[in-house]
């Protein structure tokens, strides 16, 4: 019973932080249309960065922070500028594959820059473990969970009230129309490439400080695909509901089934489940069905 | 004006018309090639034997990838997982069960091609960045069963490959390799030539253009996007076999995900949808290796750069070359090679 509460409280506590990591690539697939298969390396190389900031640099957090936070505006900004603002009304493969090529780039980027392969960042949370019932919990986990929970909030409220977030929203629906109305749509994309690399680099610094960093991140990176696959591309309620289903299956799974199967079947459950959504309900639990026409 | 064909060169027949080789030229030229081709093993050292070897399987493995993204328009990021899979397939096929290489090699391209038929189901429904995923998440779990299989492949540790054997011959050394994988690879790049421009290669074409009105032109799409599928991975899989008895051993760590990207690169920097195509791209992209294997190690002495130039300084360039050719040229080098050789016929009136 301890254990099943464990899983269950790990799951779910990491499972929101994928949905956050999630959550950008949903931003930018519905303003701009592009999917952006460079997310895993977005998680890496932001947690690098914060690894030197804190370590390297030795700056204190509150500095420290800022700066990654700034990097992660600076980089969205940089790829979208640069690299997706010339592939306008190209065809969606164009679009797919450039973003591999931005994974190309960062990945011997951080391999260029931080040439080990493993690292740990300073432990940003109390280490004490909580006790919930009967299960033990590392502070990290609930830690991460209120993060994301509050950055949840904090755009949901962005994407209601503010003036930003609701022309966001409106290019997402009808980027012609918006367009018509004065609204600069570059401008938009660019915003939600800042917004989705700073969702990954939060994302980031919060799975590292549980797990070190690794280049097991990419992976973490594309195990949001697997959220956002079974929440619905186009879904930010979607990404919010799946990314606690997707950290449920993987602790679980890999809690009860190893004994079953191989150890490690957690790296691979997201991905078998990627797999049985794409073969059941291909276009996921809140997406939308899309209807074409010649 | 019709610049297809050179000067004063009149088609009289549909065999004409559908002719690769028409000119004396051409099949001059052809001739060189073979010559030249043949007598490698005499010329080059074992080195560039090697170097020649690793771009014949790559060229066989990335055909393969552009009949799939490039004539069929469905994208694979998992290539190098079915890479793996006809690697596989082989070394257990030939070390545990003793079967001849040249039944292991076909078997390879089957073995890949079915499973790579199973990540294709999705592709009926779902295109695009769906299927992508779809192939991603391939990529990953047949690595992850190669890794914990280990009753059968050896896991984590790999396993070692005995080295191909043609009629009693073994091909030990990089020159006898040379011919049994430049003769696949011809074969391999004739057959994807000429199942292009079959009944199954324009309707892939078609499906790539618009599945849609493709389908409604009586195009079956799930029977032609499995054969796509199978076609594509089937290749892969004799890649896998060949490269699995070139280098004597199989480990997943040579089918990484970024090798995937890497196979997705070159069909873009060669020009998706044409024959010649992975061709260039193969060969840009490893002499591209090869010049940074040699350059790096010199550059990072001579400007005392950081340790990590060596490692991190290959993939920024490939990732930069795709970017780039999205950009500048996306019908890759293929396409700079047609405007040449329009240019060259119309000279001195080029435009």
């Amino acid at each position: 019973m301890a254990e099943l509460l464990q899983f269950v409280i790990t799951g779910t506590t990491v499972g929101m932080v994928y949905a956050l990591i999630a959550l950008g690539f949903v931003l930018v697939w519905k303003s701009t249309g592009v999917a952006n298969l460079a997310l895993g390396q977005l998680v890496l190389i932001s947690s690098w960065f914060t690894f030197g900031m804190l370590v390297q640099a030795g700056l204190p957090f509150w500095l420290g922070f800022p700066l990654v936070v700034l990097f992660a505006l600076a980089l969205g900004w940089g790829i979208e500028r640069l690299v997706l603002r010339p592939l306008i009304g190209q065809p969606i493969l164009s679009l797919i594959t450039v973003t591999l090529g931005v994974a190309y780039f960062l990945q011997g980027a951080v391999g260029f820059i931080w040439p080990k392969s493993v690292a740990a960042l300073p432990s940003l949370f109390s280490q004490e473990p909580i006790h919930i019932g009967p299960a033990v919990v590392s502070q990290e986990y609930l830690w991460s969970a209120l993060i994301s929970l509050s950055l949840f909030g904090l755009l949901s409220l962005y994407f209601k009230y503010h003036k930003m977030g609701v022309v966001m929203r409106a290019t997402a629906d009808d980027q012609l129309a918006v367009q018509a109305c004065g609204v600069p749509v570059t401008k938009i994309f660019s915003r939600s490439w800042m917004l989705a690399c700073t969702l990954a680099a939060v994302g980031g610094i919060l799975i590292s400080s549980i797990g070190g960093i690794t280049f097991g991140l990419c992976e973490t990176g594309l195990k949001a695909f697997s959220v956002v696959i079974l929440g619905g591309l186009d879904s930010f309620l979607g990404a919010i509901v799946a990314g606690p289903i997707i950290g449920l299956a993987e602790n679980l799974g890999g809690g009860y089934l190893t004994p079953l199967t191989w150890p490690g079947v957690k790296e691979v459950i997201p991905f078998v489940i990627i797999i049985i959504v794409m073969f059941v309900k291909p276009y996921g639990l809140f997406g939308e069905v899309r209807v074409e026409r010649i | 004006m019709n610049v297809d064909l050179p000067a004063g060169t009149r088609n009289y027949s549909y065999a004409q018309d559908m002719a690769v080789f028409r000119t004396r030229t051409h099949w001059a030229l052809l001739a060189a090639l073979l010559v030249a081709l043949l007598a490698a093993p005499l010329y080059s050292s074992n080195y560039w034997l090697g170097v020649a070897n690793l771009i014949g399987i790559t060229i066989i493995a990335a055909t393969g990838l552009n009949i799939l993204t490039g004539y069929c328009g469905q994208l694979s990021i998992g290539h190098a997982g079915f890479i793996a899979v006809g690697a596989y397939t082989s070394a257990v096929l030939t070390n545990r069960l003793g079967v001849p290489f040249l039944a292991a090699l076909v078997l390879a391209g089957v073995a890949a091609g079915l499973i790579g038929m199973v990540f294709g189901i999705p592709s009926l429904r779902v295109k695009g960045f769906y299927l992508a995923i779809s192939t991603i998440a391939a990529q990953f779990i047949i690595v992850w069963v190669i890794n914990h299989w280990t009753a059968v492949t050896g896991g984590f540790n790999g396993m070692s490959v005995p080295p191909a054997s043609v009629g009693g011959l073994a091909l030990v050394s990089q020159g006898r390799q040379f011919y049994l994988i430049m003769v696949t690879t011809a074969v391999a790049v004739l057959v994807a030539k000429n199942l292009a421009r079959t009944r199954v290669g324009r309707a892939f074409v078609a499906i790539r253009d618009n599945d849609l009105a493709a389908e409604v032109m009586g195009i079956n799409l799930f029977h032609y996007k499995l054969v796509a599928f199978f076609a594509g991975c089937f290749l892969a899989g004799i890649a896998g076999s060949l490269f699995a008895h070139w280098t004597g051993f199989v480990n997943a760590e040579n089918f990484t995900f970024m090798d995937s990207i890497l196979y997705v690169g070159m069909i873009i920097i060669g020009g998706l949808g044409t024959a010649v195509g992975p061709i260039f791209g193969v060969v840009f992209i490893r002499l591209l290796q090869q010049g940074i294997t040699f350059v790096s190690p010199v550059l990072e002495s001579a400007f005392a750069l950081p340790a990590g130039f060596t490692t991190g300084i290959g993939p920024m360039v490939f990732g930069l070359v795709i970017i780039l050719f999205l950009i500048l040229e996306p019908r890759g080098l293929a396409h700079r090679w047609a405007l040449f050789k329009a240019s060259y016929r119309l000279w001195p009136f080029s435009y």
